[in-house]
């Protein structure tokens, strides 16, 4: 397989856009040409009072997929900083261990991304695809490592986001790749979102245009209603305008099970590499 | 079917389903029929902030536009300004200039949710609206906005006590005036303590400073801050709010708009909506394709649609339909969709 693999994808854009089917269809695309990759995002966004789920890890339709709890990947942070399985499950319970992530979403993103470039490090081989948060928590989390470093100036949580954001920020290391829909407003918002990510990291931002009609219609345009008709031509004008700034643009899929549709998606990823 | 008239209308759901247009048509609607109404949003796309005049010094603050002669107030939420909002009507200076909150609230620090719920709060004493419609920001995270005002809470709740009946005599004097000799007596310090020693062993002496002072300058602002805690009975007040939960047929997951209502279950009351944009349906009434493949296409697409709605009609008690406007004009879709609300109006 190609040798310019980096270790991590990262998959973000509007809700809805099928950031999870591309994700999970992209690790597909990679064991099938001999890669070791996993499915990986993030189970919650706070502490929760009543609950505690603990992360995930199975393989679900032939990948392997991986569903992070918080309250896990800080408590492993901890503990590999203090040294001690105790103090570290002490720390997480305290009241105001809890307020403060919660106060402070940007801290949870740290604490994730964290837990991520570790799971890099403890199996070289594995790359690994992330189901990220959309659009404006996507800039939050890239922003995180960068605003955290700024707040703590120096001492060992400083060394280690400096050690993640130099990861992070490694073009060799990671990708992302941000995922719009064929129209014009969601083409625009996965412009800004791009633009707004190149003013944080120096890493490649790609944008792919998923469930585009355009292709599969470009014979019959004749034979469509109008409004349809309209819709179609939008998104070929879409397409035809913006050509070079998409990446990769993949067809709607006539399949109805997310499965399928996956499965189905999987020949045309190579350019996501 | 007829949508009442409430102090709030809220606007949640799965980015990219035009809940934005949405709830600026909505809002559009409701003052051309004579309301005051001031339209929140946190996380426009740009054309729809230039469509606003939101761009540039206007964001953060509160602007009067007029889109086809209609007028109404918007705000594009800035962290940044409602923080010294706050710091101008509490008389707490320090809030707007400490380093750790400055960087917190920039646009992408994190703290957007919790801010924008303390902004409507102050926008809605300030009895200059009839309506506030508030758009929320995008998918799973509007369950972390709602929630925000029990972080809040939680926050002020539990940890305060504890970091002050740490920070050694200075602060427990300030500490005392604020809770009474009485209950800082009571506090157990012992917990506190031993954190920030932990802390510090990864952190340094400055950052242990900086961040007592940061939660000392938000402390006494907490007044503030609780105001976001009025709000959250207003919310979930049938008399009050409207809640709308959009998604779209594009996205085609009845699902998600489920598990968003099952997940927000205690914020929202039976008078809810579930909003279905971009529906396909009139296009596809009109389509009679003879070619196999093209009716393939068209199977495929008014079989998600069918499929979808049968299945909102099932878990919702109200499902308003909107239709996909087929033009790549902003303007254009916000009016379209401002004139189909009076499908619903009064």
């Amino acid at each position: 397989m190609a040798t310019n693999l980096r270790r991590l994808y990262i998959f973000t854009g509007k809700g809805g856009v099928g950031k999870s089917t591309l994700s999970k269809a992209f690790v597909r695309y990679l064991v099938n040409n001999g890669s070791d990759a996993a499915y990986l995002t993030f189970k919650n966004q706070s502490l929760s009072e009543t609950h505690h789920d603990l992360t995930s890890e199975f393989v679900g339709n032939g990948i392997k997929e991986i569903y992070l709890d918080l309250e896990d990947a800080a408590k492993g942070y901890i503990e590999r900083r203090l040294n001690s399985k105790m103090i570290s499950g002490w720390i997480v319970k305290t009241p105001f261990f809890r307020a403060l992530v919660n106060m402070v979403p940007g801290f949870n993103y740290l604490i994730y991304l964290g837990k991520i470039l570790e799971l890099g490090k403890e199996n070289p081989n594995l790359i690994i695809v992330l189901d990220a948060p959309a659009s404006g928590h996507a800039l939050t989390m890239v922003e995180s490592t960068t605003n955290f470093q700024q707040i703590f100036e120096s001492g060992v949580i400083f060394e280690d986001t400096h050690k993640m954001l130099s990861r992070l920020n490694d073009p060799s290391y990671t990708k992302i790749n941000v995922v719009s829909l064929p129209s014009q407003m969601s083409w625009q918002e996965a412009v800004e979102l791009k633009a707004g990510l190149k003013q944080r990291t120096p890493v490649e931002v790609d944008i792919t245009v998923n469930n585009c009609l355009y292709p599969l219609l470009e014979q019959n345009l004749l034979d469509l209603p109008p409004g349809l008709k309209e819709k179609i031509l939008n998104e070929k004008a879409l397409l035809e305008e913006y050509k070079d700034q998409m990446q990769c643009v993949l067809p709607h899929s006539l399949l109805s099970h997310s499965k399928d549709i996956e499965m189905d998606l999987v020949g045309s990823l190579s350019k996501l590499i | 079917m007829t949508i009442q008239n409430k102090s709030f209308e809220i606007f949640c759901g799965t980015g990219g389903v035009g809940k934005t247009t949405l709830a600026t048509s909505r809002a559009l609607n409701l003052a051309s029929k004579g309301s005051r109404v001031l339209l929140v949003t946190i996380d426009p796309a740009k054309r729809l902030k230039d469509l606003l005049g939101l761009t540039g010094d206007f964001e953060g603050e509160v602007t009067t536009v007029e889109i086809n002669k209609i007028k109404l107030d918007a705000l594009l939420m800035s962290p940044e300004k409602t923080i010294q909002r706050m710091a101008l009507s509490n008389k707490t200076p320090d809030l707007a200039s400490n380093r750790i909150v400055k960087i917190l609230s920039k646009p992408y620090g994190g703290m957007n949710e919790i801010l924008s719920l303390v902004e409507v709060q102050m926008q809605f004493e300030s009895g200059k609206y009839d309506v506030i419609v508030l758009d929320t920001p995008p998918g799973a995270h509007f369950l972390d906005f709602l929630e925000g005002i029990n972080k809040i809470k939680s926050f002020f709740d539990q940890s305060f006590v504890e970091i002050f009946s740490f920070i050694g005599t200075k602060t427990a004097t300030a500490g005392k005036k604020m809770f009474g000799v009485g209950l800082i007596n009571k506090v157990i310090s012992g917990g506190m303590k031993k954190l920030l020693s932990y802390l510090q062993r990864v952190t340094d002496a400055k950052f242990i400073d900086d961040f007592i002072q940061a939660v000392q300058i938000i402390y006494q602002s907490r007044d503030a801050f609780l105001k976001g805690l009025n709000l959250q009975d207003r919310l979930k007040s049938r008399s009050e709010c409207n809640w709308f939960l959009v998604t779209s047929v594009e996205q085609g997951k009845a699902q998600e708009a489920i598990e968003m209502k099952a997940h927000a279950a205690h914020f929202i009351h039976h008078d809810h909506f579930l909003v279905l944009n971009k529906c396909l349906e009139k296009e596809m009434n009109e389509w009679n394709p003879s070619d196999s493949k093209l009716l393939a296409i068209k199977n495929s697409l008014e079989g998600r649609e069918k499929e979808l709605k049968k299945n909102l009609k099932a878990n919702f008690p109200i499902v308003l339909e909107f239709p996909e406007i087929m033009s790549r004009d902003p303007l254009e879709h916000v009016n379209d969709l401002t004139k189909s609300w009076n499908n619903y109006g009064t």
